[in-house]
């Protein structure tokens, strides 16, 4: 059996990633993942490059290289290995197969070194589930990087549930890894054809002392989306240095202190 | 004969108004207020001048003492950093807008009122800040009742209506006498003793977008929970033209309280 080199193609919030985290995760060999900037139209906005999907994915999946930080010289093709590339797009390659890749994409791709076996998009190909793809003729996209902060957690829950609800315009797709003082990263992920937010602990816990320092920012995609007022909204709900403390402070007490997986 | 009462207008003056409306036209012409005249609506001004014209008698709200005396709630009353920091926003702006006039007026509320065997407050007869919640224990809410001295107790805070009969009501007390060795059981039966929450005008929480309040009618003591609808969108427009937190209007439109319920609801402020 050679390498396998996928191309995972779909609209925000269709599942592209859960599906190539269950591929990965079922996957015996060596396991790679890359995610490529999509091209949207004028009135399609993609989202600023993201890092929620590799932080996602490699807390799942220790073992998993992520290509885009290793240079194409590096990477190595072993016969065990499955490569899976996710593309954001939105509307259906005009061709079938590796033909209705996007002459851009195949550039990009050029850089890596990569050439795909497999060319499959949501939504078309019957590999992919079909059930939860929308089609969105007008979307806007806002990325807040929350680098080094923490939110206070109840905040953290009246701001998702008024995000995802309409207070801020209206959000098609939302997804998310926040810190919270007890050390969890939480990942948060909500699409508006589903029902119900996804809330999901990362395996890995840092210890409760200062500021975590791995990845941590939320996406939105939708409508009539009014960035200032999200952002000012986190603002109000993220710990200060002194509270932040006091949380950690009590979590620290050997009487009170979880195990840490790293 | 029929009264009114009506308690946490909120600055809402569309919702009062609406409230007003309703209570005048069946005819109902005594009206008490449970007091939160103020906090987090657009109209604190409004509000007040309105129920000082119509000479509502009126106790006074946690909202009412917090921006008289010059306080915030304290943080525990919170239940979250963010709700707390919109209630900061809320009263400052609520303490800048409001007149002297109608702070001393604010000022001079009673805590509670009495007339005959009912007794009106807006938290518990302990605290503006006490909430009583439908499911509070039995025996901490007849406690409240008792305390009171009244037959039926008139309350607000929680922006929940409800009417909570507390019947076969009984104490029972072991005393022990230091002298003696047996123990002394004594049982107290209490007579059916009756909380009465008559909602929010100008904040729901039941769920809807509609004002609530309580029409009592002291012959054959039937409560009577009603629901106005009101220009909600005027509301919002005038927070949002006040600069108030656009959220706010938000979470109006969609019956959601201004800020969160308290996880710990029955937690009473200490400061």
């Amino acid at each position: 059996m050679g390498s396998n080199t996928w191309l995972i193609s779909g609209s925000p919030g269709c599942g592209k990633t859960n599906w190539i985290l269950n591929n990965l995760i079922s996957h015996k060999g060596s396991c790679c993942f890359l995610r490529l900037s999509g091209y949207g139209d004028i009135d399609q906005q993609q989202v600023a490059s993201t890092d929620i999907d590799y932080a996602f994915l490699k807390d799942q999946i220790p073992q998993l290289i992520d290509l885009s930080r290793s240079s194409a010289d590096s990477i190595s093709h072993q016969d065990d290995s499955l490569i899976l590339i996710e593309l954001p797009q939105f509307r259906i390659p005009k061709e079938l197969g590796l033909a209705g890749i996007d002459p851009r994409i195949i550039k990009q791709l050029a850089t890596f070194n990569l050439e795909p076996d497999k060319y499959l998009h949501f939504g078309r190909d019957m590999e992919l589930p079909i059930n939860d793809t929308l089609n969105f003729n007008q979307i806007e996209s806002c990325r807040f990087k929350l680098h080094r902060n923490v939110w206070d957690p109840p905040s953290l829950n009246t701001f998702w549930f008024e995000l995802v609800n309409g207070a801020y315009g209206d959000v098609y797709r939302a997804k998310a890894l926040m810190n919270i003082p007890d050390g969890r990263s939480m990942f948060f992920n909500w699409i508006v054809s589903q029902k119900g937010s996804q809330f999901l602990p990362l395996n890995t816990v840092s210890p409760p002392s200062g500021r975590p320092t791995r990845i941590s920012e939320l996406v939105v995609q939708g409508k009539n989306l009014d960035s200032v007022r999200i952002e000012s909204t986190i603002q109000l709900c993220l710990l200060n240095d002194s509270v932040l403390e006091l949380h950690q402070a009590s979590l620290r007490d050997p009487q009170m202190q979880p195990s840490y997986s790293t | 004969m029929k009264h009114a009462v009506i308690s946490c207008l909120h600055a809402n003056l569309s919702a009062v108004e609406a409230v007003l409306g309703d209570i005048d036209r069946q005819g109902i012409e005594t009206i008490t207020c449970l007091g939160d005249l103020v906090g987090y609506g657009p109209q604190p001004n409004e509000v007040v001048e309105l129920i000082r014209d119509r000479e509502i008698e009126t106790c006074q709200g946690c909202w009412d003492e917090d921006i008289i005396d010059g306080l915030d709630a304290c943080d525990c009353s919170y239940p979250s950093q963010l709700a707390e920091r919109r209630g900061h926003i809320a009263h400052q702006w609520t303490t800048e807008k409001l007149t002297y006039g109608n702070k001393q007026f604010l000022a001079s509320l009673p805590t509670s009122i009495r007339r005959g065997r009912s007794f009106f407050v807006h938290g518990s007869p302990n605290s503006q800040h006490e909430y009583l919640l439908p499911d509070m224990d039995a025996f901490a809410a007849l406690e409240r009742v008792e305390m009171s001295g009244a037959d039926t107790l008139f309350c607000g805070h929680t922006h929940f209506p409800y009417v909570r009969e507390l019947g076969n009501g009984s104490i029972r007390v072991n005393i022990k006498n230091a002298s003696d060795r047996e123990r002394e059981v004594k049982e107290m039966t209490l007579p059916i003793r009756r909380i009465v929450n008559v909602g929010s005008v100008g904040e729901p929480r039941h769920g809807g977008v509609n004002a609530t309040y309580v029409i009592y009618d002291d012959i054959n003591s039937d409560v009577e929970i009603r629901e106005v609808a009101y220009d909600i969108d005027r509301t919002c427009k005038a927070i949002i033209d006040a600069g108030l937190p656009h959220v706010f209007a938000w979470r109006l439109s969609n019956g959601f309280e201004f800020a969160e319920l308290a996880e710990d609801a029955s937690h009473v402020c200490e400061r």
